[in-house]
This record gives structure tokens, sequence and C-alpha cells, in this order.
């Protein structure tokens, strides 16, 4: 248009970037865009079966169980994932931040940290699933088939169990791809090729990445263990 | 970019991630006691409204200032947010659907 090409100094011209962000940070914000369309498609479809089911399963009934202690702790070891994924997600806040005042063993050392973190969520998630899918032999479990959590239970949907899988298992593969790709930034920052280019941008694009793995577990927590 | 931080300004940032942390963990604490805690004879509903709120004010600090969504110029954050209001329309129709079903399967006694 006739006012653009009159004033090259408008933000839209070009050779500018108008939102202050280079191409592969806007772009990683579109992909997680899609992915929170993605996320809300399942949760909103839980909510849905939810609202059309006339009971549904109790969360301190069946997310009782904690390693080593058994059952009888409903939500703990639940609430122990969600402050680990919190504090993993803070860490890479952190080698982001060393990584904008060119700390290099700074972000080496919180990113093995975020690492760390994102490896033990994993971990209590394999226990929890495992546990509940090893738990139905003796009446307190559950797989994509059959719940039974003992009495009061025998009419629980299978919905709860299949989109409770489906749902988690979905979170937890972008939480495996983002400890994956985490451990690649790691050995990239100590090759020094960051370091080389001037630049941490790379670890602000895999930190968005990371922290929206934590904001998605958020409401993971609220459909799945609290509502 | 590199945009190089003075030491206050690195200081300040990362005090304000600790104490958004800080918050974060108390938002959980107070859900799960919540959750744990809260009387049969009293509203679920009011207990729901409560969690949700908890999480919206969770999901604020993950994004305002993990994501450094607070710190970037207005148009990046609308075309970021802007797209999530289809959310509300998205929630409020499929849970009508949902309670429809649930009518439904009452009236045929399914």
């Amino acid at each position: 248009m006739a006012h653009d090409v009159a004033n090259p100094e408008s933000a839209w011209y070009g050779g500018k970037s108008p939102f202050n962000v280079s191409y592969g940070k806007l772009m990683m914000w579109y992909f997680l865009l899609s992915d929170v369309f993605t996320f809300s498609a399942l949760l909103i479809s839980y909510g849905a079966i939810r609202m059309s089911a006339p009971e549904w399963a109790e969360p301190d009934v069946v997310f009782s169980a904690m390693p080593f202690l058994g059952e009888g702790y409903p939500l703990i070891f639940v609430t122990i994932m969600t402050f680990i994924l919190i504090l993993s997600s803070v860490f890479v806040v952190r080698a982001v931040q060393e990584g904008h005042r060119m700390n290099k063993k700074g972000v080496m050392l919180w990113m093995f940290m975020g690492i760390l973190g994102g490896v033990a969520f994993l971990g209590c998630q394999a226990w929890e699933w495992s546990h509940l899918i090893s738990g139905l032999s003796h009446g307190h479990g559950m797989t994509i088939s059959e719940i039974d959590f003992g009495k009061g239970t025998e009419n629980y949907p299978m919905a709860f169990a299949y989109l409770f899988f489906l749902i988690t298992g979905f979170h937890g593969f972008h939480v495996f791809s983002g400890v994956c790709i985490n451990i690649w930034a790691f050995f990239e920052t100590a090759n020094g090729t960051f370091e080389r280019r001037g630049h941490y941008e790379m670890i602000e694009k895999i930190g968005l990445y990371w922290h929206f793995v934590d904001l998605v577990w958020v409401f993971v927590f609220l459909a799945f263990y609290l509502l | 970019m590199g945009h190089h931080l003075t030491d206050e300004q690195y200081k300040s940032q990362v005090s304000a991630v600790w104490r958004a942390t800080w918050i974060m963990a108390v938002l959980t604490v107070v859900e799960v006691a919540a959750a744990l805690m809260w009387p049969e004879d009293m509203s679920r509903g009011l207990l729901n409204l409560g969690f949700v709120l908890m999480s919206i004010a969770k999901a604020y600090f993950i994004v305002g200032e993990f994501m450094h969504v607070r710190y970037e110029k207005r148009a990046l954050t609308l075309t970021i947010l802007g797209p999530l209001f289809f959310l509300i329309w998205f929630i409020i129709a499929f849970m009508w659907e949902g309670y429809e079903w649930l009518a439904l399967r009452e009236l045929w006694g399914m």
C-alpha cells in the first residue's frame, strides 16, 4: 500500500523484527500454540465424557499409593511429581538467564539440573503407571480395559482409565522428547557451539518447550487429580 | 538474542523467578490440602472454582515469568494469547454437550 511505501521506517516495512524476537523463537511460539489446542482437545473431551457419566472415579481412591510406603497417601505422590516438574522448569529458566550473561558453566549446571528433574519426573510416572497396572492383580489398579479399586468402585467408567493413560501418556511423551532435546542442548553447550555463535538463543527456544510441558501438567493435574 | 544484562537486571530477574516458584509451590500445596480436607457437606462447585482459579494463576506465572511473555512486545503477546479465546467456546460447548448426553442417558435409562 502507498502508505507503507511512503514510510520505510514502519515496523512492518521489512528488514526488522516487529515482535522483537527471532524467526525461530516466533515459530516455537506458534508450534506451542498448536500444541495447546491438541492438549485442550484431549482435556476437553475428557471433560465432556466425564459430564456425560453418572459416576466418575474418585482421585483420592485411585491415586493413593506411595513408593515403599504402600496405599493410604492420597495425592501425595502426584504432588511430589508436580514439584519436581516445576523445579525442573525453574532450573531451565536459570539456564536461560545464565545464557544471557554468556556464562557457559552456569548454563551447563542448570541444564543438567533441569535434565535431572525431567528424568526424575519420568521415573515417577513410570512407577505410577506400573503400580496401577500391576495393582490390578490384587484389586487396586487399572489398565485400559479394566478398573478395580475394591468395594464401591464397581461403577467407575472405563473412559476414566483409558483417558488417564492416553493423556498422561501423551504428556509423558512430551516430557521424554523434552529431556532428549535438553540433553542435546547440554552437550552442544559443553562443545561451545552457542558460545561461538555469540548467543544462547537455542537454550531459550528449548526452554519455551520445556516450560510448556510444565504448563500442560498444571491442567492435567487439575483435570485428573483435583476436579 | 544476546541482550547482555547489567548485574542489577540479572539479580532482579533471578529473584522474580524464585518468587514465582514459591507462589506456585504454595498454590499447589493449598490445592492438595483443599482436595483432601474439604468437608463433605460443603459445595463441591465452590471448591472446583477455586481449583480452576488457582490453576490459571499457576499458568500465569509459567507463561508470564518462565516463558518471559510479561517482558515481550504487546503485539507478540496478543498473537499468542488471542487465539486462546476460542477455548472459552470450546469448553462451554463441550461441557454443555456432555451434560446433554447425561440427560439423554437418564431419559432412555442407559
